[in-house]
């Protein structure tokens, strides 16, 4: 059933990318082919590929528990979140908030985890801009 | 003679303080990456090449360290699967078979002493013919026109589809996704903005870095997170058994049929490490028949195969890789990637334009896997002593090391949300049993596809029989179609063997 879902996806997809590619506006072009042809061939090829798959597609064997898609949906919150505060609130407490309830999520009890986090986080700070001078953010709202 | 005063060129290249000590740094993490449970080489590549590029390494430089990233992970990544029975990756599979058995009767150190000889054999016996094979195939490439580069991918994408994954269908439809990926950002051809949805940033296309990390190494968070039990893998003790000269006496046929079985699948495009100790395994049982009980009961010989096999196979894979442009393995797409990252395309000329690129990392190579038969030897305790880290403390380092790389790219926040968007994609590519190499594959290949089939087709003036016209197009023509039906007849005639099922049950 999964594999019928995801190849419906990807008809529905190469329907997208033939429809946009007849939309390209071309204004010259000094070669036969030019930038149409390539994505309709993929998404020919990706037609076919998917009704292939849709009639004959494999068993489902991924059955999680609740739990687990708990702590999926919960991983997921968190690196979304990341993403979100990483730039504003700056590396360090981005890296402590998220490490930390990563390592809890990992099954680290909470008050360990948050120390692990912060110890971390504030290490790898100063490692990554002082010895690897990579670009990591200070932290928008502390004018960063 | 050529050969050797290339190879000269090579080791000052790799001699000098800074690419030595990234030789052994790469080397050192790629052991430690590749021995941590769940984490394989090509997560370990990922996450450390946004890194590499930063930080502002030269492009030889950073292709040193990277690729002791990956052969270092390989010879990592039979520590876990020995002590634990936890293969860090694919390739890895087959290690167990026999060394989870030795080490669970006290023979550990015995059995990784053995791997590490082993690795070490394939892996100069593999360079040897690199060496060798290189300068040939890349002489061979430079008569390659852009018909010839596209029968070529068309090759690959047949040998991928065919010997990779579950089944070839969801292998090409990954290839085809890559594809797809491929053509997002401006055509080089037209200035034509292609399926940038009007955001800005995939108007350069969709980078390469945050597909490599999504799809890899977020995905791989994900499912170590749905695998994760509240109990600690129980580490089986090393002992004090230690090789013997015996030993190596007995295997040494194994070791040299393995590594040149390794090194030729690992040529082949789109076949990697996996593969190469499957049939390398295989050979040997068949070898042995009527004293092949022992194996799978931990029998030295089914342990130096794979072993001797992969890392001949990583090696063997960089070989297409340099002279082609075209990578035999998922590993070797991302240092593909890499590559065009520095704005180098390798190929043919790649030999004669760069040679300090291409010989320093060859000479590189030699070096580093002298240091890590020392690492291995002498050290095993300390990369043992790894294992026990829990996924507790380490699980955060790579998050936090995924956004780090990512966000020190381009300094936005942009990518970050795409590549965890791209993290969940990979998950539902891996729960569907899909590989995820061939999603790479087809990224990096897709823009060098598609000029060279618009250059062929400009050349004949829009007619495609122009695709068959030479003998080696013919020739590659003919190949892929026999890459295409000979896996079926083999299966047809021989029934699926057991470790063809297993390969492909744990190859995603």
């Amino acid at each position: 059933m999964y594999d019928r879902i995801f190849a419906g996806a990807l008809l529905l997809l190469s329907g997208l990318i033939a429809w946009a590619a007849a939309q390209f506006d071309v204004p010259f072009q000094y070669e036969p082919l030019g930038p149409k042809a390539f994505p309709y061939i993929l998404s020919a090829l990706l037609a076919v590929a998917a009704v292939w798959l849709m009639i004959r597609p494999s068993a489902d064997d991924w059955k999680p528990t609740k739990e687990v898609v708990l702590r999926l949906g919960g991983a997921l919150v968190l690196m979304y979140g990341y993403a979100f505060i990483y730039e504003p609130l700056g590396f360090i407490i981005a890296t402590a908030i998220v490490g930390g309830v990563f390592s809890w999520l990992f099954g680290e009890k909470p008050i360990k985890a948050g120390v692990y986090a912060l110890v971390m986080s504030v290490m790898s700070f100063f490692l990554l801009t002082d010895l690897l001078q990579l670009n990591v953010p200070v932290g928008t709202v502390f004018g960063g | 003679m050529e050969v050797l005063s290339a190879l000269a060129t090579g080791f000052s290249v790799a001699f000098t303080p800074l690419n030595l000590f990234l030789v052994l740094f790469g080397c050192f993490t790629g052991t430690l990456i590749g021995s941590l449970p769940g984490i394989g080489p090509i997560n370990g590549v990922a996450i450390l090449l946004p890194l590499a590029y930063s930080i502002g390494l030269p492009p030889e430089s950073a292709l040193i360290l990277l690729a002791g990233v990956y052969y270092g992970a390989e010879y990592g990544g039979r520590i876990s699967s020995i002590l634990l029975n936890v293969p860090g990756d694919a390739g890895a599979i087959m290690t167990t078979l026999d060394g989870y058995p030795m080490s669970k009767r006290g023979e550990g150190g015995r059995a990784l002493a053995i791997s590490a000889v082993s690795s070490f054999a394939g892996s100069m016996g593999a360079l040897l013919m690199m060496v060798i094979m290189a300068p040939l195939l890349s002489e061979l490439a430079i008569r390659f026109g852009p018909t010839e580069y596209v029968m070529l991918m068309v090759f690959a994408f047949t040998c991928l589809a065919t010997m990779v994954g579950s089944r070839p269908i969801k292998t090409l439809i990954g290839t085809l996704i890559g594809l797809v990926l491929a053509t997002v950002g401006v055509d080089s051809g037209t200035g034509v903005l292609r399926f940038t949805m009007d955001i800005p940033n995939f108007f350069d296309g969709v980078d390469f870095l945050v597909v490599v990390i999504g799809v890899f190494a977020i995905s791989e968070v994900l499912v170590l997170l749905e695998q994760w039990v509240n109990n600690d893998l129980k580490v089986t003790p090393v002992g004090k058994s230690f090789v013997t000269f015996a030993d190596i006496v007995k295997v040494r046929w194994v070791i040299l049929r393995a590594t040149v079985i390794g090194f030729f699948i690992g040529v082949l495009p789109g076949t990697g490490a996996s593969i190469a100790s499957a049939v390398a395994y295989g050979t040997e049982k068949r070898m042995a028949e009527g004293d092949s009980d022992e194996f799978g009961k931990g029998d030295i010989r089914g342990l130096a195969a794979p072993e001797a096999a992969n890392n001949a196979s990583a090696a063997g894979a960089m070989v297409p890789m340099l002279t082609l442009g075209i990578p035999g393995s998922g590993t070797t797409a991302i240092l593909l990637g890499a590559l065009l990252m520095f704005n180098i395309t390798p190929g043919p000329l790649l030999f004669e334009q760069k040679p300090e690129i291409a010989w320093g990392l060859i000479a590189s190579m030699f070096l580093g896997n002298i240091a890590l038969l020392v690492l291995n030897l002498p050290l095993i305790g300390v990369f043992v002593r790894l294992l026990s880290i829990r996924q507790s403390y380490l699980i955060p380092v790579i998050v936090m090391l995924t956004f780090v790389g990512i966000y020190s790219i381009h300094g936005d926040s942009f990518d970050l949300f795409f590549m965890v968007i791209l993290g969940i994609f990979g998950f539902i590519l891996r729960k569907l049993h899909f590989s995820l190499a061939p999603v790479i594959l087809g990224l990096v290949l897709g823009e060098v596809l598609e000029e060279n089939l618009r250059r062929s087709l400009s050349m004949s003036g829009g007619d495609w029989s122009i695709l068959l016209s030479g003998n080696i197009t013919i020739g590659l023509a003919i190949a892929s179609v026999l890459a295409l039906v000979l896996p079926f007849l083999l299966k047809r005639i021989k029934g699926k063997g057991r470790t063809a099922q297993l390969q492909a049950e744990l190859d995603d």
